[in-house]
């Protein structure tokens, strides 16, 4: 074979090579990013989590797996937090209210979740429960008192935190969704409470 | 100083490939012209083809001049150049093949996906249609707008690679060596030293073009990566003008080589033609602000710079051109035929057109003037009755049988119809202007009307001498390939 | 040119093996990974510079005999197009920190796919053949930048969103000086390597 006739045929074979591992790469060209690629995989197959063991804003202790058998929306917070934290705190607030009452509690629940276990004592996961106006019960915000737990957690979850310049944290941010099997199924954008809501009202 | 006298070389033929770059311009050109016709005649109320036709029209006349005005160039460009360096023929049809593929992309955009943003594609009116056309339809049209810079560019690389491997650099290629220290007459000639200029430009315009459009077909498809509308029309308009201005230094190699080959006297690379030559390269890059002067949000040195330098540039090429014209044809004897006539005349045409320009580029002009139809009187004067009277020179060049054929009274009569033709067609687009008359108006006040109305017949007449032209140049194809003299020697008048 | 592994070029193999060990020690891809300016432009591009430098000791025969074996330029250029963009990905950036598989992939295919084969095909590039590797790299490298920059989202759930952004300007900044420098080896004539494409793929030196 000649070289310009292999060159060609090379070529083409490192061109659909590359192709294939930039499909292979990015989950067939959707998922440009890490917090794209999680979501579409919680999609496609619902993941486990650890059980750990939480503590609330009222110092009482519970599991994850107390859970199961409801819908449980999950987000991850820290109080000190002065930008995102705090709509997520609007947000959830919203997407309770747009649940039927008789669900609440019953079928669906609401939990925050701090990373940031140190500093935020339960009196301090109480101010912003009631900054809120989370109930503490059907919405309640609690801590990993573990470290070692905590970080399988948010493994789990795929949640990433980053220390900031400012003494603060930088994380992904969403709204995530546990189902009755107690198995993470739905990943989505914070500004996307409504049709978050529906989907959990169309489970229900 | 140097001396320098004139050596005869032989008239080459043109090679297969400068003539399908020809013929294809022959067909664009003609069919724009009569786009062209259509928006004035809409405008003159004449016929009735509305809003969306005119606004898709518009945007092919304009995408389509400026491509075709830049292929026709490359093909003078390429025709002279390559009989100093050593150019790649496989290059020059990939950039056809190239050109065709993008045109096709435009053509499918605007007329079966309704695009109409005009050429400019300024952001983000090619994004935000309303609902006018698709995501789709802009994606094609900056596809292939893109797929054309592609082909231009591996052109210029291609000559930079000549010039480079024959002259030792491109600074050499401008002349620099002779321009800087003593003039030992060894300077490249001014077809080596336009070439040089404009791959200069051109190579630094397209990256920043492809680069805007890029970043546009991302925007495109994922609007909510925002991109700065300011910094989208400086980027635009760099490449745009660059681009746009740089046909004009590609045409002007015909009569760098072809004029002296009438009157037998050397067109001189010498230091004032050779740093004119340089400035420009400098300069053409920064006089793209004239189009940015009504945005009052760019920094105030950035405007100034602007006016200042697009001051400047009007000048040193054209009059170092311009004179140095003068000086071959004076008392020389030269012979007038329609070639001679058309090179000299888009000297004229040049002068004339950039001085519209000149006038929109100050500041407190530009405010009122811009966006009326006296910047479409500038630029249609300079590139009809300068650029592209130096393709039709060029052609005429080509095809004319022996160096003593006479030209016909039809040809000449198409001659001075297509000055008159042009003069009048764009005198009217300039006194729209003064008037106030808007510009990428398809409908017009009745007080514009009338000169519309005038602009359409000289258009008329223009594109009826033009379709002379052409006729002429396409019955002459095949002499167009042989080498022989062609040039008219001048009567031997010379002091 | 290099025509043996002489004693120096032996020495600098060493150098250059030992200095990659340096490069994927934890403290020294702890420190350039912990931003993300420093990670894509730093670290990989020293990774990219280790085959570059590689190749170039190769002598010039083998180099010859492996251009062959690869069918020639355009498949090495093709390999480093994919290789180099795929660790563009905000998705690859993160998987390298998070996933050791990920980082040994980006350890191995930076060099090996990127900087080794440019230096094979760039020796029978011509200038437009280089031209047009340079002048995509460029208003790439911007456009890359600028994605960075006006991203409205955190593209990396590793890094800073400020981190981000200085990452996308520093690209910028390093686009437009690289394609001046470039237009300036262009002024004063270097750069433009083999006058005509070599048709057989080997220099007269191989045959």
């Amino acid at each position: 074979m000649s070289l310009a006739k292999r060159s060609v045929l090379i070529s083409a074979l490192v061109t659909s090579l590359g192709t294939w591992v930039f499909w292979w790469g990015t989950d067939g060209f959707t998922a440009f990013t890490a917090e794209t690629a999680r979501r579409v995989e919680i999609l496609r197959s619902p993941r486990a989590l650890p059980d750990v063991t939480l503590e609330d804003q009222n110092g009482k202790i519970f599991h994850l797996k107390d859970y199961q058998g409801k819908l449980l929306a999950v987000d991850f917070i820290f109080t000190r937090c002065t930008t995102l934290c705090r709509s997520m705190g609007m947000i959830f607030k919203q997407i309770r209210d747009l649940i039927p009452e008789e669900s609440l509690g019953r079928d669906f629940a609401l939990l925050s979740i701090s990373f940031d276990p140190e500093h935020d004592a339960p009196a301090n996961l109480k101010k912003y429960g009631e900054a809120y106006g989370a109930d503490g019960e059907i919405w309640r915000i609690a801590r990993v008192r573990n470290k070692a737990e905590l970080q399988s957690l948010l493994d789990a979850f795929g949640i990433i935190v980053i220390p900031d310049q400012f003494g603060g944290f930088e994380h992904n941010t969403a709204l995530h969704l546990v189902g009755r099997d107690g198995r993470l199924r739905l990943i989505s954008d914070i500004d996307k409470a409504v049709p978050f809501a529906e989907q959990v009202v169309a489970l229900l | 100083m140097a001396t320098y006298t004139y050596t005869p070389v032989p008239d080459q033929g043109a090679k297969a490939g400068v003539l399908a770059y020809l013929v294809i311009s022959c067909v664009v050109l003609l069919l724009m012209m009569l786009f062209g016709l259509l928006m004035r005649m809409e405008q003159a109320q004449m016929i009735s083809i509305g809003a969306l036709w005119f606004y898709k029209i518009m945007t092919l006349h304009g995408a389509g001049m400026v491509g075709i005005v830049a292929l026709a160039g490359a093909a003078i460009m390429w025709h002279f150049l390559r009989q100093y360096v050593d150019l790649s023929t496989g290059i020059f049809m990939a950039n056809l093949i190239l050109f065709l593929t993008g045109v096709v992309m435009i053509l499918a955009s605007v007329l079966l996906g309704d695009f109409h943003a005009a050429w400019t594609f300024l952001f983000p009116l090619p994004t935000t249609s309303m609902g006018m056309w698709s995501p789709g339809a802009a994606a094609l049209f900056m596809g292939g707008l893109l797929v054309i810079g592609v082909g231009f560019v591996l052109l210029h690389l291609d000559i930079a690679r000549a010039i480079i491997s024959r002259y030792g650099g491109l600074g050499r290629g401008l002349g620099w060596p002779q321009l800087f220290g003593p003039d030992d007459g060894n300077a490249p000639p001014p077809a080596v030293v336009a070439s040089t200029m404009v791959t200069i430009v051109n190579l630094i315009g397209l990256v920043v073009g492809a680069s805007i459009l890029v970043m546009m077909l991302i925007n495109v498809y994922v609007p909510t990566f925002e991109i700065d509308a300011l910094l989208a029309k400086g980027m635009i308009y760099f490449f745009g003008h660059v681009f746009i201005n740089a046909v004009i230094y590609m045409a002007v190699i015909a009569v760098y080589e072809i004029l002296p080959r009438y009157t037998q006297r050397p067109w001189k690379s010498n230091k004032v033609f050779l740093a004119s030559w340089t400035a420009s390269t400098i300069m053409v890059m920064f006089i793209f602000p004239h189009h940015l002067l009504m945005d009052y949000a760019y920094p105030k040195w950035f405007l100034i710079m602007g006016h200042i330098i697009g001051y400047l540039n009007t000048f040193p090429i054209l009059i170092v051109t311009g004179y140095g014209a003068m000086m071959i044809v004076y008392r020389s004897g030269i012979r007038w035929d329609m070639c001679s006539r058309l090179l000299f005349v888009s000297l004229f045409g040049w002068a004339v057109g950039a001085m519209p320009a000149f006038i929109d580029g100050t500041i407190t002009v530009n405010y009122v003037m811009h966006n009326t139809l006296w910047v479409p009187g500038h630029f249609h004067t300079y590139l009809l009755l300068g650029m592209v009277a130096m393709v039709f020179g060029f052609m005429y060049y080509l095809g004319k049988p022996n160096e003593n054929a006479p030209d016909s009274a039809l040809d000449v009569a198409a001659f001075w119809g297509f000055v008159i033709g042009t003069m009048g067609f764009t005198m009217s687009f300039l006194y729209s202007g003064k008037i106030s008359a808007a510009r990428r108006y398809a409908e017009h006040l009745p007080e514009w009307v009338p000169y519309d109305k005038i602009a359409s017949y000289f258009a008329m007449l223009l594109i009826a001498s033009v379709l002379v032209f052409i006729f002429r140049f396409l019955t002459r194809l095949g002499l167009a390939s042989r080498d022989y003299q062609r040039a008219s020697l001048a009567r031997s008048m010379a002091t | 040119m290099i025509g043996t592994l002489s004693h120096y070029s032996g020495r600098s193999a060493l150098a250059l093996g030992v200095f990659y060990l340096l490069l994927a020690t934890p403290i020294a891809r702890d420190w350039l990974e912990a931003s993300m300016s420093r990670h894509m432009l730093v670290q990989m591009p020293l990774l990219v510079v280790i085959g570059i430098i590689a190749a170039r000791l190769v002598p010039g025969r083998m180099q010859d005999s492996l251009l062959i074996r690869l069918g020639g330029a355009w498949p090495c250029v093709i390999a480093a197009l994919f290789a180099s963009s795929y660790w563009m990905l905000p998705r690859a950036l993160d998987a390298a920190l998070t996933d050791p598989w990920a980082e040994a992939a980006k350890f191995l295919s930076l060099p090996f796919l990127v900087g080794f084969p440019l230096v094979l095909a760039w020796r029978r590039l011509t200038l437009i053949g280089r031209g047009f590797v340079w002048t995509n790299f460029f208003s790439m490298l911007a456009v890359l930048g600028w994605l960075y920059i006006v991203a409205p989202v955190r593209v990396c759930n590793s890094y800073l969103v400020n981190d981000q952004e200085n990452a996308g300007w520093y690209m910028v900044i390093a686009s437009v000086l690289l394609f001046f420098w470039w237009l300036g080896t262009l002024l004063v004539g270097g750069g433009v390597g083999p006058d005509k494409p070599d048709q057989s793929g080997s220099g007269r030196t191989f045959a």
